[in-house]
């Protein structure tokens, strides 16, 4: 009778153990409706998109990377992992020489079924907007084994941009905004990730969410909207005053608008963990722009 | 004995009305098609600034206004420039890209747009902003020019056009497999040059227009005079040549003039696909001319056909707009579309 | 710049561009002449001494000498590949010889500015590479492009001479059409039609005949009899052999060379002519309204 009981409580501690064992698989459903299963917290991630990457380092993960896209450049650790070619052009020999034990990817990237076919464990993700992203940040977290990473990550960056709101100075809120993305002019709109990110911030867009995150506007209807403040990057900013037409904008005239350098540009224009980072990027910008009112402002 | 009355030079005095009545047509067409590109706004169609608000007619004057005739002197440009490659090649699917121009444009504004970026990472302001000056206008242009230009020594000269045919294919690839490269490294060239490739009249101000207009008259010009010489062509090279002409320097000429007209053209609106060669076979098919009256005519099915592109790319999904190289291709693929269904059918 | 058109009033042949001696030296204005004259037996209008051009390893033309008159029509003939076709263009000055020269109305070919060699001399390629969506008549009309050069305009002379050329292929009823919608023989005869126009008193013909049917043949042929009558030097390669023994002189070539030279009355030359075509055929000599005609007649 005693060898029973301890047979029992032997197999119960080994079920126990098993279980345990079985808290470490993740099950991750990605872009493609797609579940994933990983069975164990991966040491070795390659991650072929951008925000991606920057959100496996947010999460305190980045000494796991062992190799990136070619655009993935912050932060500055990365720059030094093997880079493995475009969204188009991944390099697939190279990559499964790293022997990585899970790729992140774009869910359009081309490699995807060529990387699953040669037996790589593939979890297709692209956050394109705020709702994204948060979705994104609990997936990783989730596939690297520390979903509580993710959340912890998700509300900092609530309160980065939490507090950013509170600096933007009283005299611009709710002050209409015109983010140009690309000359012809491409802006971004209410239900883009910035226009989200500049309606937290308690700011207005010239563009309304009915005409998509990233319309190609007609040049008049800027003119006509005549914005409070212009950002855009640094090039556009300084060649907009010589447009057709474009000089009676007031926000040029009054010089109310923030040209973003290159660096900073990639911040804004990514949508992933540096939103936050965006945020403070906008409401520096804003901070800037709080001059003596004009009178007919 | 003197000629009869019904001879063909007295029925070709006859068929000169056509070709006349095509071009009161055309401009009749393009005036038409003005008035609704000054209506074209961001809030649909509205004449209401004639008697509107002051704000509204400078709107109409600063924006739409230069914008509907830019549309109209750049169709121009690749109207003329599409009839010379057809002419000077003898082949009715030339187009005004052929010889480089295209890919040397994409490679000008790739290369300012990612040394923007290189220099704003490492050198001072000053360079980028001159950069900035320079523009994408002018790289554009240039680009154009250099890519003809390569093409010609390529081909050593214009002596035989199936070489320079060649010569240009080849140009074409490998500077537009250079911009690919380029853009590779640099996504901020990507961006710029899809929007480049698909062509917009978006920014074409007064200044513009002055710009294309000093180069589409004198072109005109110089190619109705030259006009003569594709005619000949039509003989052959050696028939050609047995009537005396110098056609490797008139060749020559024809192709500078298609440059320039072209880098201009695809300097200020982008690419635009299809104008340069649909426009001469519209006029084709509608009246049989030689080819002076058949440059002219044209020039201006070309700037009908792009205005009427970008008429529709702008009130189509006001305030948005489609590229009007995306409406271009539309309308041409269309065409050439009508056009091999009746081959088929009437082989 | 020329002459005033003293032939186009009242003459309803092709207009007489006539070499006589004293012009042969310099320069000719064709439409100066007015003048029927008859050949002298002095310079002729075209002549060739040692021409040779080789094309790749081939010897295209291997040292040909000729002289064409005005006032004769010669027919080219000989096996495919007998550098026919070449030689017609070196005589042209489309192509550089390697050796030998050419003279055109006394003038040194290689010397002669391109202009005033196609006032001179007309020449009509064989293949049709033409190709294009202009009228027809404005096809035709190209022929007066040496006369009054790129930029110049045309005059009511020119557009006789356009008009003449039209009736003389009967290209008329067409003239109003594209180039290319014309069938094959209707194309030939607006080409033809456009060497015509030229009116240079040498005409150089490669293949004048081809698409042509029997009517149109007979009546291109009448036509180079009449202008060669009338003072020109008319020299054509001619496929059929039966035409060709309708000329006043025949040119037999074989490998780049010529090996008979002379009028068809001359038995030797048709003896060579058989031997050249490997005997594929015999010439038999016919009686037609009380002239000596000979007909070709292949060995089947």
């Amino acid at each position: 009778m005693a060898s029973r009981t301890l047979f029992m409580r032997h197999g119960l501690a080994l079920l126990a153990v098993l279980l345990c064992g079985q808290t470490w698989a993740a099950t991750v459903v990605d872009d493609r409706g797609r579940t994933v299963e990983i069975p164990a917290a991966p040491q070795r991630v390659v991650s072929l998109l951008p925000s991606l990457t920057e959100t496996v380092c947010a999460l305190q993960a980045c000494q796991r990377l062992v190799g990136t896209d070619r655009f993935s450049d912050w932060p500055a650790s990365v720059r030094s992992l093997p880079k493995l070619g475009g969204l188009e052009d991944t390099q697939i020999e190279r990559l499964v020489a790293l022997k990585p034990d899970l790729v992140l990817a774009a869910g359009s990237s081309r490699a995807i079924d060529r990387l699953e076919a040669l037996g790589l464990r593939v979890v297709a993700l692209e956050p394109k907007n705020l709702q994204d992203t948060e979705r994104v940040i609990q997936q990783i977290a989730l596939a690297l084994g520390d979903a509580a990473a993710g959340t912890a990550l998700w509300q900092r960056m609530q309160a980065r941009i939490d507090a950013a709101a509170a600096r933007v100075p009283a005299s611009v809120r709710r002050q209409k905004v015109y983010f140009e993305v690309a000359s012809s002019p491409y802006a971004a709109g209410e239900s883009s990730f910035v226009g989200e990110t500049l309606t937290r911030l308690g700011m207005g867009n010239v563009v309304p969410a009915a005409l998509g995150p990233f319309p190609k506007l007609n040049p008049e209807f800027v003119v006509r909207a005549q914005p409070d403040i212009i950002m855009g990057s640094v090039r556009a900013v300084a060649e907009m005053p010589a447009r057709p037409g474009w000089g009676v904008l007031r926000a040029l005239r009054d010089e109310r608008h923030c040209g973003f350098a290159s660096g900073p540009w990639d911040a804004l224009v990514r949508p992933g963990p540096r939103l936050a980072e965006a945020a403070e990027l906008l409401a520096d910008c804003l901070v800037s722009l709080d001059r003596p009112a004009r009178q007919n402002n | 004995m003197k000629a009869t009355l019904d001879t063909p030079h007295t029925r070709a005095a006859r068929a000169w009305p056509e070709a006349t009545l095509l071009g009161l047509g055309l401009a009749a067409l393009a005036l038409l098609l003005g008035v609704a590109g000054l209506a074209a706004g961001s809030e649909g169609w509205s004449l209401a600034w004639l008697h509107g608000s002051q704000d509204e007619w400078s709107l109409v004057t600063a924006i739409r206004a230069p914008r509907t005739v830019g549309a109209l002197l750049t169709g121009g440009l690749l109207g003329l420039a599409g009839a010379i490659a057809q002419g000077l090649f003898r082949n009715p699917l030339a187009d005004p890209y052929l010889l480089g121009s295209a890919a040397g444009a994409g490679l000008g504004v790739v290369l300012v747009l990612a040394a923007g970026g290189v220099l704003g990472h490492y050198i001072g302001l000053a360079t980028a902003d001159w950069l900035l000056r320079v523009g994408l206008v002018g790289a554009a242009f240039v680009g154009a020019v250099v890519g003809v230009a390569l093409t010609l020594m390529l081909a050593r000269g214009t002596a035989r056009p199936i070489v320079l045919l060649l010569a240009g294919v080849v140009v074409g690839i490998v500077l537009s497999s250079i911009s690919e490269l380029i853009t590779l490294v640099s996504p901020e060239a990507l961006r710029g040059k899809q929007i480049f490739m698909l062509g917009t009249t978006s920014f074409l101000g007064w200044s513009s227009c002055v710009v294309l207009g000093v180069v589409l008259v004198p072109a005109a010009a110089l190619a109705w005079r030259y006009a003569r010489a594709l005619d000949a062509l039509v003989l052959g090279e050696a028939s050609a040549a047995s009537l005396g002409l110098q056609l490797p320097r008139v060749r020559l000429l024809l192709v500078a003039l298609m440059a320039l007209a072209t880098g201009t053209a695809v300097a200020q609106a982008g690419l635009v696909a299809f104008v340069g060669l649909v426009a001469p076979h519209i006029v084709r098919r509608l009246v049989v001319v030689t080819h002076g009256p058949l440059l002219l005519l044209s020039a201006a099915a070309g700037a009908v056909l792009l205005l009427a592109a970008d008429v529709a790319a702008r009130s189509v999904i006001a305030p948005q707009e489609l590229p009007v190289g995306v409406l271009t291709a539309v309308l041409g693929g269309l065409y050439l579309l009508v056009l091999l269904r009746r081959r088929q059918l009437q082989a | 710049m020329t002459a005033p058109a003293a032939h186009a009033a009242g003459v309803s042949a092709p207009p007489a561009a006539g070499v006589s001696a004293p012009h042969a030296a310099g320069v000719s204005a064709p439409k100066a002449a007015g003048v029927s004259a008859p050949h002298p037996a002095g310079a002729p209008a075209l002549q060739a001494e040692g021409l040779a051009l080789k094309l790749g390893a081939l010897r295209a033309v291997d040292g040909v000498s000729l002289a064409l008159h005005a006032g004769q029509w010669v027919a080219i003939v000989g096996p495919n590949g007998a550098g026919k076709s070449t030689l017609l263009s070196l005589l042209a000055g489309l192509r550089k010889p390697d050796a030998g020269r050419v003279w055109l109305q006394g003038r040194d070919l290689a010397t002669l500015p391109a202009p005033a060699r196609a006032r001179a001399l007309s020449w009509l390629s064989q293949q049709g590479e033409a190709e294009g969506d202009i009228a027809a008549h404005d096809v035709v009309r190209l022929g007066r492009l040496p006369r009054h050069g790129l930029f110049g305009t045309p005059d009511a002379a020119d557009e006789a001479a356009v008009a003449q050329a039209l009736d003389e292929t009967e290209a008329t009823p067409f003239a109003a059409r594209r180039l290319n919608e014309l069938s094959g023989g209707e194309r030939q005869r607006v080409l033809l039609a456009r060497a015509l126009a030229v009116q240079a008193p040498v005409l150089l013909l490669d293949e004048p005949t081809t698409h042509l049917d029997a009517p149109h043949q007979r009546a291109l042929l009448r036509g180079l009899a009449a202008r060669a009558r009338n003072g020109a030097a008319v020299a054509a390669v001619l496929h059929d052999l039966t035409l060709a023994l309708a000329a006043d002189r025949v040119l037999v070539m074989d490998r780049g060379r010529i090996v008979a030279d002379g009028s068809p009355a001359d038995a030797a030359l048709r003896a060579a002519l058989v031997q050249v075509f490997e005997q594929a055929f015999s010439i038999e000599a016919v009686q037609l309204a009380g002239r000596a005609r000979w007909a070709v007649v292949p060995h089947l």
